[in-house]
């Protein structure tokens, strides 16, 4: 086990430069995720600390080793690939155990790990079977058996789940925390759904071409986000935003959209006229009266709640509440929301207010 | 049902010309092979003889013999082709300036006729004529002469059988190191393995298919070479290249031992599928019988 330090790290392909300077504090024992849109530069980030890419500038240390030019196999890392990247060719057992094979352990050794791997992944009935004859499920736990049988400093995960369905996804997002929770190694996994990430990371990094936008807990990127971008990738369905302006109504700041919406807002230092975005969830929007006046465009109720979205003067605000509600589209409802919920961020910057 | 007609109609004109270019002259061959028919002896007529072509092969020296430069030849050929053309493919698997330019004049050898390739090498090795002779014997005091050492003719057409026919195993090892995913060579190389046990364990197991089928061609190809070898040392000296095809050739043509001829092509015949068969034996089929 080991913390890892990625200190101002530069990735350039040829005159091209990807990566701009990236800084990520990882503790011992730490899940990080790496959350970001395709093109982000999560997977080449990742890729970097496995040894698979070339680091142009910056350092990247594992423990207190700094490891730029030390090669993959001396990396003491294990990682899981998107594809598995099982050996065709070789038997359940013999996957697992090759890491161990590599390293000339002898073979009672290499014979009891596997099999203590393949019990904690249910996999003892299949060790001597083909990867082609498993079902992706299976696989994906064969990969993750030969990441731990190697009791690495850090495991490293490169969407591990996205070639899985819904339901299966959920199962394997479950096991992996759990097989987080019992080996406490240090883990960095990536990830394009920011609902593995909000679920099983104890710290997460969001970035975006290159950068990183803001790391923290999952709840405390959901309550306090950093800019316009990670308050609509964390969080679904994703935050309402309104463009406008701060105004004065009744001695008291209010929003004024573009369009000419009147949204309560908190206690804040912008000033009167300044140009904002206004972002609210839709979960911290009730129906009610008193509220915002909106007119209903869609009802999409899922049985547990009901999404509405509404417009007013040309503002299409989605809300989505415990209530089962029958509003018929085109009738009229009232938005009230919680001004402490209430997000602000500069026009200009997309910075937090 | 129509489109089964259609399919027959459409394969019809391949297989006549099957049948009466592979198949007839086939049966006429093992028809031949258990009669004695020499038309310039002094009974020029074909006798059926039961047998005993095939009583006489057993004892034939000179065929035995044949044989065994043959084998040895295929062995030593096949090899090297194999590793020539594996450590060319993975060269070409990388990006460098002339690459394409390279690779062309790397597959020109492919496109000429073996009795041309044949002739190349005459020029090329005969004695105070040739490039080859001339140089080792200047450069290093080497005198080279075909015509006279037997190893150094065997050796000779070993190497032009390299010469010619590794492009095409290059060209197939590229075609299967190309489709061979990037991953498992990733994960490899962070489970710990060297460049050593990358090869043995993973591309080797991987590419194992495309390697045998290219050793089957060559295997084959190689078995009944005649054409090179008769222009270079026509089976000489002695009989240190006299291969089982010029061993035919020789019988058939100059000898016109048209029965006891047919009668080697049917036991070189057997003995090539006995070989094509072991080797599939010993590389392909357990791996599929495991995985089956």
């Amino acid at each position: 086990m080991a913390n890892v330090t990625i200190d101002n790290v530069v990735k350039r392909y040829g005159s091209v430069q990807v990566m701009h300077g990236v800084n990520v504090d990882i503790e011992d024992g730490e899940f990080v995720v790496l959350v970001g849109p395709s093109g982000c530069g999560k997977s080449t980030l990742l890729r970097m600390l496995a040894g698979l890419e070339e680091i142009s500038a910056g350092a990247i240390s594992i423990g207190d080793r700094v490891v730029n030019d030390i090669p993959p196999k001396e990396r003491d890392i294990a990682m899981v690939f998107q594809s598995y990247a099982l050996y065709p060719h070789k038997t359940v057992a013999d996957n697992i155990g090759f890491p161990l094979k590599m390293a000339k352990r002898p073979k009672a050794e290499i014979d009891e790990k596997v099999d203590k791997a393949a019990a904690v992944l249910d996999l003892t009935p299949y060790l001597a079977r083909y990867p082609k004859e498993l079902s992706g499920g299976q696989r994906q736990r064969v990969a993750m058996g030969r990441a731990i049988v190697r009791d690495p400093q850090v495991f490293l995960f490169d969407e591990p789940l996205s070639n899985l369905d819904a339901k299966l996804r959920v199962t394997m997002r479950v096991e992996i925390k759990e097989l987080h929770q019992r080996l406490g190694t240090t883990i960095v996994y990536v990830t394009h759904d920011q609902i593995e990430a909000m679920t099983m990371a104890d710290k997460i990094v969001v970035m975006r071409d290159g950068r990183v936008e803001q790391i923290g807990s999952p709840l405390d990127l959901y309550d306090n986000p950093n800019n316009v971008f990670v308050a609509g990738f964390i969080g679904s369905p994703s935050m309402n935003f309104v463009h406008g302006m701060v105004g004065m109504k009744d001695g008291q700041k209010r929003f004024v959209s573009d369009g000419g919406t009147v949204l309560p807002l908190p206690e804040t230092d912008a000033q009167e006229g300044q140009q904002v975005i206004y972002g609210i969830r839709p979960e911290h929007i009730t129906v009610g009266d008193g509220g915002v006046p909106m007119n209903v465009v869609v009802v999409e109720p899922t049985g547990s709640e009901t999404q509405i979205f509404a417009k007013s003067s040309g503002d299409l605000i989605d809300a989505l509440v415990k209530d089962r509600i029958f509003a018929r589209p085109g009738s009229e409802i009232g938005f009230v929301i919680d001004p402490v919920n209430v997000h602000l961020f500069d026009r200009k910057t997309e910075e937090r207010i | 049902m129509q489109s089964n007609k259609l399919g027959w109609i459409l394969l019809a004109p391949t297989l006549v010309i099957l049948f009466f270019f592979g198949v007839l002259p086939f049966i006429y061959v093992v028809y031949v092979s258990f009669h004695s028919w020499n038309p310039f002896a002094a009974n020029p007529d074909m006798v059926f003889n039961w047998a005993d072509n095939f009583r006489r092969i057993v004892f034939d020296e000179e065929f035995l013999n044949s044989v065994g430069v043959t084998v040895m030849f295929v062995f030593f050929a096949v090899l090297s082709e194999l590793i020539v053309g594996y450590f060319l493919a993975q060269a070409f698997m990388k990006e460098f300036p002339g690459k394409a330019i390279f690779r062309t004049i790397h597959t020109l050898p492919l496109i000429m006729a073996p009795i041309i390739v044949g002739s190349v090498w005459k020029l090329m090795t005969t004695p105070s004529i040739g490039i080859i002779p001339h140089y080792l014997d200047e450069w290093f005091g080497i005198s080279m002469n075909i015509g006279t050492s037997a190893p150094t003719a065997f050796a000779t057409i070993v190497l032009m059988d390299v010469w010619h026919w590794t492009p095409l195993v290059t060209l197939t090892l590229i075609a299967a190191l190309v489709s061979l995913p990037p991953d498992p060579f990733e994960q490899a190389q962070i489970d710990g393995a060297n460049k050593r046990q990358i090869f043995w364990h993973i591309t080797l197991p991987m590419i194992a298919p495309a390697v045998v089928a290219t050793v089957f061609i060559r295997l084959m190809d190689a078995l009944r070479t005649v054409d090179e070898v008769w222009m270079l040392t026509g089976g000489g000296p002695g009989s240190a290249t006299r291969f089982v095809g010029v061993h035919i050739f020789k019988e058939v043509f100059p000898k016109t031992n048209y029965g006891y001829g047919s009668t080697i092509s049917v036991i070189v015949l057997y003995l090539t599928i006995v070989a094509c068969w072991l080797l599939y034996v010993t590389m392909l089929a357990p791996r599929t019988k495991k995985k089956g």
